[in-house]
């Protein structure tokens, strides 16, 4: 190859060397500018911005202070008329005006910058960018590192149990289960609880997992509730919102800090089921036998105790950071451990978090780099263990006399099972791990004044592994010796969110604009699963498969499933005069997972706000510091938890064969309809708020009231099959409704010299019902859901129904009506006669809803010196639980067979439908718990740093009616509110933690 | 800044030219068509046959047809087996409109798989494996509405690719398609000599024809016109153009290791592993039966037989008495099986402690009540419960039978029925006749074709449905002849009518 004349100079080196050029213009005569940046209690305010411009020219420079709270400005033009202006989150923006500066002169300037007080003036994070609380027009709760939850979590989301009006959370003890989470009731009947989950979004990271996140490196977590304020996140953003961020870097501030914890739990709530003496002497007087095998005469064993422990559980958190004039970095690790009060089940996680920032030409274009690696650890037990330590019979030891664990091998398997629940734990062993690694690097840029351009492109990777043992003598894998299995699976999102965003202000208007462009690839489920089985030891457990000697591999149901998702968005804030708002949105989301007809749509919102303080009829009512009415209307959409290829034709094998010419071979057939109408489940919401702040800062809250409607709810419709391939078709059909109204207050009742009480409350009321699941032509009279089968009752389509008019999470069952001069239970038939043999299907009937009608917390913090309590009260009230676990247990007539609670043992033996499930077993599901109660001591302000101690317990108490282990039973998913035989037992933990900074 | 300007804007452009408007995304592992090769329609076909090599007909579809007459039932065991009375109503004939979904959803999905898979075929390019396929296929959909037809009388045909909700045919108009398509498959279909490994499972020429005898012999109680001749012609069209012989050893025919034979004509195929369904050890045995049996999981303790069909086995020298475990038990070895501290006792009568609920009640004394099957041989490979013995649908010892009583009911000649009956009866070393009658070609199907899924057939062709036996008295109406069709399908299609009685 040759050139040919001369070679032209590269087009961007010839405009970098203009750019630099411009920077290098010397001015004759300048001179420089030094300041001094202080808090109000006179420390130095290391890292706020420091503006300092010329109101006659279009002289503009930006700094920070430093370390120590110095900033500089250098061969500034030697005029008159500066101005500078320094702000930093948390703190009211400072103005000094006309400033003159001397030729080769210094001038020194120091002020001190005021706090924040009411909540209205925070800085929020919103879906691309942020707000200051008075320009806020949607329903956003912020909750800040302060305020988050005391205890061993795991999930973040935890943090923010009972502090959020409207966010329902429930999780049970189980450390490697997560919490079940529903915002403003369920908008959708799917199966699966991802349908349920608010979206999350961490650093600017849509989607990405809230496991990557340690719950001490976060922030501040902002719970997006109506649609105004989650309508730029359009197709998923029908379940609410929450955007975490995380700890930061700010340049000037080197930081180093350790926090760590260790904690004691303990199981919070046993059931007191009979023992051996008691149930022998039921039996007896009942002229009962027991077979040998369930009764070896002198054992008197407590199983919940034989499985249970005291688990002890640490955390340790290491941040530090550093930063010099063009790029600060921050780093830090974090280590959890948590040990299950069950034998044999534990989590722990190691996450390391990097953050690096670099600042180029005079901080306008601003380079971020983080990475995140969460590794997690878990192992598991099998759910048996949960419904046997209960259940299994007190009569016999644990282990014969020969070693072995005690087993009745007669035992058919079946619903449940009746294992030995020691042996369960010690012969099966079930290890997961998942690997999650989040990298995600933006270049902000600032183009114009005011205009900035952001592109973010984030990757995250999630492996999860579990390798499954059960042993040559588990009940699990009684027709295996030893049975083995591995799976790896790997799932990948790839996200570029693109956007630029405009902010001017001009006399009494604030324009704030923002367009953006946004593009994701899921692929998940990449991967397989392989097992072996009949090994001849059983000391490799997984490690080897090849030296099984079973032939038959089970390769489970793992398909890769790729989602697309591409989205135009846009919005629009305007202000007059800080008094009134407008605020417009649109979004165009487009999803490779819904038909070819819809696979694009719209979601707009637009919204209102009146600053009533800011009014001059206001003026002179002195005990407002803040008013706001706001009132806003948005759709969104619902698509997540949702098969990437849920609205195509697929041809499966599915795990069966047929014989053909002599061999077993795999089938092809359809598995799934083709919809090409299918699309997002829509929510519209209307929602109305007022913000105050009251009497000198000291009451303030907020109000809203929201009407939400969700339409083409999606289900599988039953469809003739001499129509389609496929049975069953999903398709959009269905309506559904929440109201509901929720309450925020905050208020410092005292605040004496030493001594100040701060107390919050939250209060949400919702209101679900299922409107229609039926149109022209998808129709269904009803859904049954829940079915799962108890002792003596199958013939049971569900023991919850999806019917208009009813909320979802119906209880469907039987009605109870008490026992008859024989000691029988009766029921109500469905002609309303009372009878013993009325419990067919038929006579079912709904019997209550697991829809809460009120949750709360309540929230105190007393200070005195240096001392500082937290008491937290959070609560659920007028929701009903269907107690199936206790329904079961109460079978005198299978006393002999398995062990019945000490209540049993005055029920007559003859009741053999004492444990059909009925009105008598959905419970309330009321309750109030002392979640928290928190004793911490600072310790004077050191020279070099900072330490304070704490001391704290977690569910100390509660009230309650139910009569199961704990009435906190999952509220999310298509089926809420059934404890039936798996719940892992929630923890009474006492906690000792300490932070320091230096 | 305005690098820093055309940058952005550039990066800009460059993203929006990489297009990113696009949605389709790549379906990775799974298959959006049918591959259009051999291979493909061969796969395409398997579903048709997993509707038989599957629970739902074998307990499912099997419960409704065989717990509703004498040969099997599930009496409520203290409050286990109670279900809410469903095997009850089975045994006692009361079963409502919305008890009986499961037979009408496996008939019918076979029918639309049958529609489906042709409809496939038909767009195949023409050959030989076309032609075969085609034909097999029909002979299945055939089987289904044959089903379909005998248990709920006047259904739909449907076919494939209408939007409309389809409208019933009457029982005489289900029946003549049946036999057309029946007729029309004929000159496809394979005839091996005898029913060989690459048939196995598959329709042949034999099974067509079988299946026609089957028709022709019900064509009077179906349509009020016997066909007996028809079922002779049949029959005998079937045993002289075939080389099928009885086998000698009849247990074999139902063993966990069960293959192609001489006598098998169509059977539903089961694998422990790969197709799973067939639960009868499972079901049938009691739990102390476990050890003897070498069974790696603890048998249920659910089915059992009538006292009045336990009965019909008291032939001298029957072979097939063995089928039955009855009474006090003992291993192999000769010791005592032990139910608690007592001896396992199978009791062939049947004793209640609750009438309403038909409770047998704890068990007492080592006292099980009923007589188990174990002709389906209980087996020692099964896996989670399954078992490897596949299922015979039709086999040359019912065309005998079929035929005896097509002479006999055509007074066509004894000789040859005798003659007939007699081979049944000579391969179980059970005694021969000289004479015979319908009563005793009915007692002989019971003993030779017990729990194989055509007691109910039977005793409706015989007259015999409404009789007592169990805790049944007997006598209910004749249209509980039908089913009725499901409550749930009443629904969905407006055109259907419900039949008379429901």
């Amino acid at each position: 190859m040759t050139f040919r004349g001369k070679r032209p100079f590269p087009r961007h080196a010839v405009l970098l060397l203009f750019a630099v050029l411009l920077h290098l213009k010397v001015f004759a005569q300048t001179g420089d500018i030094k300041g001094l940046i202080r808090t109000e209690k006179g420390e130095p305010l290391p890292g706020a911005t420091v503006i300092l411009t010329r109101n006659a020219s279009s002289f503009s420079k930006v700094t920070r202070t430093d370390s120590i709270g110095l900033f500089r400005f250098s061969k500034v033009p030697a005029d008159t008329g500066y101005v500078i202006k320094a702000s930093y989150i948390g703190y009211t923006t400072h103005v000094s005006e006309r400033y003159s500066v001397k030729a080769n002169d210094q001038l020194s300037v120091a002020f001190k910058m005021q706090e924040n007080n009411g909540q209205l003036s925070d800085v929020v994070v919103i879906g691309y960018g942020s707000r200051s609380r008075s320009e806020m027009v949607g329903a956003v709760t912020t909750v800040k590192k302060e305020d988050f939850n005391v205890g061993v979590y795991s999930d973040p989301v935890q943090l923010l149990q009972g502090k959020v009006a409207g966010l329902n959370i429930s999780r049970s003890g189980n450390p490697n289960e997560n919490a079940a989470v529903i915002l403003r009731g369920p908008s959708s009947f799917r199966s699966g609880t991802d349908a349920y989950e608010p979206f999350y979004v961490i650093d600017g990271v849509p989607g990405a997992s809230i496991y990557s996140v340690a719950p001490g490196d976060i922030e501040s977590m902002e719970v997006l509730k109506d649609a105004v304020s989650t309508s730029i996140y359009g197709s998923r953003a029908a379940n609410g919102v929450i955007i975490i961020t995380t700890r930061k870097v700010r340049s000037g501030q080197s930081h180093l800090s350790y926090s760590t914890y260790g904690a004691v739990e303990r199981i919070s709530n046993t059931i007191k089921m009979a023992d051996a003496n008691q149930l022998r002497s039921y039996l007896a007087a009942n002229n009962v036998t027991i077979d040998a095998i369930n009764n070896d005469g002198v054992s008197n064993t407590n199983w919940q105790k034989e499985v249970t422990r005291t688990g002890f559980s640490h955390n340790h958190n290491l941040a530090y950071s550093g930063s010099n004039q063009n790029s600060s970095y921050g780093v830090s690790v974090n280590y959890l451990n948590n040990e299950g009060i069950i034998k044999g089940s534990s989590m722990n996680r190691f996450v390391i978090r990097t953050n690096l920032q670099h600042r180029a030409f005079n901080d306008r274009l601003k380079l971020d780099m983080n990475v995140t690696n969460s590794i997690t650890n878990g192992k598991q037990i099998p759910s048996q263990v949960l419904s046997n330590m209960l259940t299994y019979m007190p009569t016999v030891p644990v282990k014969n006399a020969d070693g072995s664990y005690y087993e009745d091998r007669s035992r058919t398997t079946g619903t449940g099972g009746y294992y030995n629940p020691v042996a369960l734990i010690n012969d099966n062993t079930i290890q997961s791990k998942a690997n999650i690694l989040l990298v995600n690097g933006i270049a902000t840029v600032n183009i114009l004044k005011g205009l900035d351009f952001t592109t973010s492109v984030s990757y995250q990777r999630q492996r999860n592994d579990t390798d499954l043992y059960y042993n040559s003598a588990s009940m699990l894998a009684q027709d295996y010796t030893g049975y083995a299995q591995r799976t790896n699976v790997s799932n990948t999102k790839k996200v570029l969110e693109s956007f630029a965003t405009y902010e001017r202000r001009f006399n009494k208007h604030n324009i704030k604009l923002l367009g953006g462009y946004s593009w994701q690839e899921d692929r998940n489920g990449d991967g397989y699963q392989v097992s072996g089985y009949n090994f001849v030891s059983d000391d490799l457990k997984w490690n080897n498969l090849g030296q099984g000697n079973g032939t038959t591999v089970n390769y489970g149901n793992n398909y890769v499933s790729t989602l697309r998702l591409i989205s135009f968005y846009g919005r629009a804030f305007y202000d007059y005069d800080g008094r009134f708002l407008f605020q417009g949105s649109l979004r165009r989301d487009g999803s490779s997972a819904f038909g070819r007809n819809n696979r694009w749509g719209y979601f707009p919102s637009v919204s209102v706000g009146w600053n009533l303080q800011n009014e001059r009829f206001m003026k002179n009512v002195n005990f407002v510091n803040v008013l706001k009415v706001r009132a806003g209307y948005g759709v969104v959409g619902n698509s997540t938890g949702f098969n990437a290829y849920t609205s195509r034709l697929i041809y499966g094998s599915g795990s069966s064969y047929f014989y053909y010419n002599g061999a077993w071979i795999n089938s092809l057939t359809p598995i799934q309809n083709d919809n090409p109408d299918l699309r997002w489940e829509r929510t519209a919401t209307t929602n109305v708020g007022v913000d105050f702040v009251l009497f000198n800062n000291k009451l303030s809250g907020s109000v809203d009231v929201y009407d939400k409607r969700t339409t083409d709810l999606i289900g599988d419709y039953t469809v003739s099959t001499t129509q389609y391939p496929y049975s069953t078709m999903t398709a959009n059909v269905g309506a559904m409704s929440n109201k509901g109204i929720e309450l925020a207050l905050s208020t410092t009742p005292v605040k004496t010299g030493k001594f100040s009480w701060t107390s919050s409350v939250t209060l949400a009321h919702n209101v679900n019902k299922i409107t229609s699941i039926s149109n022209d032509l998808f129709s269904a009279p009803q859904f049954y859901t829940a079915a799962f089968s108890a002792r003596g009752q199958s013939g049971i389509s569900g023991y919850q129904i999806i019917k208009e008019g009813m909320p979802l999470g119906s209880f469907y069952t039987l009605k109870y009506a008490g026992k008859n001069a024989d000691g029988k239970s009766t029921f109500v038939a469905a002609d309303g006669t009372i009878s013993t043999d009325s419990t067919a299907f038929t006579n079912f009937r709904v019997t209550g809803s697991a829809q809460p009608k009120l949750i709360y917390g309540w929230n105190n913090t007393f200070r005195y010196g240096q001392f500082d309590l937290n008491i937290f009260v959070r609560g659920v009230y007028g929701n009903q639980i269907l107690n199936a676990t206790r329904a079961d247990m109460n079978a005198p007539i299978y006393a002999n067979t398995t062990n019945v609670p000490v209540s049993t043992l005055s029920e007559s033996i003859k009741d053999d439908k004492d444990h059909f499930i009925s009105s008598r077993y959905v419970e309330s599901g009321s309750y109030l718990r002392l979640d928290n109660a928190t004793l911490g001591y600072s310790f004077a302000n050191k020279k070099n740093y900072q330490l304070r101690v704490y001391a704290s317990g977690n569910n100390l108490f509660i009230i309650t009616k139910y009569k199961g282990i704990d009435p906190e039973i999952n509220v999310s998913g298509q089926t809420p509110g059934i404890d039936n035989r798996s719940y892992y037992p929630k923890t009474r933990t006492f906690l000792l933690g300490l932070n320091v900074t230096f | 800044m305005k690098a820093l300007l055309y940058i952005a804007i550039s990066a800009t452009v460059m993203m929006a030219a990489a297009g990113c408007t696009k949605l389709d995304v790549p379906v990775e592992s799974q298959l959006t068509t049918i591959p259009n090769t051999q291979e493909g329609y061969v796969a395409a076909t398997g579903s048709v046959y997993q509707k038989m090599s599957s629970q739902s007909f074998a307990v499912d579809f099997w419960r409704v047809i065989e717990l509703s007459t004498d040969e099997a039932m599930i009496p409520n065991r203290n409050g286990s087996y109670y279900d809410n009375g469903s095997y009850i109503k089975l045994h006692k004939h009361t079963w409502t409109t919305s008890d009986l979904d499961a037979p009408w959803n496996w008939g019918y999905s076979g029918i639309s798989e049958c529609n489906r898979v042709l409809n496939l075929l038909s767009k195949s390019d023409s050959s030989a494996l076309r032609t075969q396929f085609t034909a097999e296929i029909r002979t299945m959909r055939a089987l289904f509405y044959f089903y379909m037809m005998d248990l709920y009388g006047n259904v739909p045909i449907t076919t494939y690719g209408s939007t409309a909700s389809p409208t019933q045919s009457t029982r005489a108009v289900v029946f003549k398609y049946i036999e057309s398509e029946l007729l029309a498959a004929v000159p496809g279909l394979g005839a091996p000599a005898t029913v060989t490994l690459q048939y196995y499972g598959r329709p042949t020429l034999w099974m067509a024809y079988a299946l026609l005898q089957k028709l022709y012999l019900n064509a009077e109680y179906y349509t009020g016109t016997a066909r007996y001749t028809d079922a002779i012609t049949y029959g005998n069209k079937l045993m002289s153009e075939s080389g099928l012989s009885l086998e000698k050893n009849y247990m074999s025919l139902f063993s966990p290791t069960n293959t192609a034979n001489n006598e098998t004509i169509f059977v539903a195929v089961f694998d422990a592993n790969k197709a799973t369904g067939n639960y009868f050890s499972r079901y049938t045995l009691h739990g102390t039966l476990r050890a003897k049996y070498g069974l790696n999981f603890s048998p249920s303790n659910a089915m059992c037989t009538s006292p009045e069909f336990f009965d019909l086995f008291s032939l001298t020298g029957d072979a097939r008495d063995t089928t039955w475990l009855s009474g006090l038990q003992y291993d192999f070895a000769g010791n005592k099986i032990m139910n608690g501290s007592y001896q396992l006792n199978l009791t062939r009568a049947i004793t209640l402690t609750d009438a309403a609920t038909m409770n047998v009640g704890p068990e007492v004394n080592g006292v099980s009540c009923g007589a188990r099957s174990i002709k389906f041989y209980p087996d020692p490979n099964a896996v989670n419960r399954y078992q490897n013995n596949d299922i015979p649908v039709l086999r040359l010892a019912d065309v005998y039978l079929m035929q005896a009583e097509a002479l006999l009911r055509s007074g066509g000649s004894t000789a040859t029925a005798v003659a007939l009956f007699n081979k049944v009866r000579a391969r179980v070393n059970a005694p021969t006749v000289t004479t015979l009658t319908l009563q005793d070609i009915l007692d002989e199907r019971g003993r030779e074709l017990a729990w194989e899924g055509w007691r109910r057939n039977d005793l409706i062709r015989f007259g015999k449905w409404e009789g007592a036996w169990g805790f049944k008295t007997g006598g209910e109406s004749t249209s509980r002849r039908l089913f009725p069709i499901p409550a749930t399908e009443l629904v969905l299609n407006a055109n259907l009518v419900q039949n008379d009685g429901y």
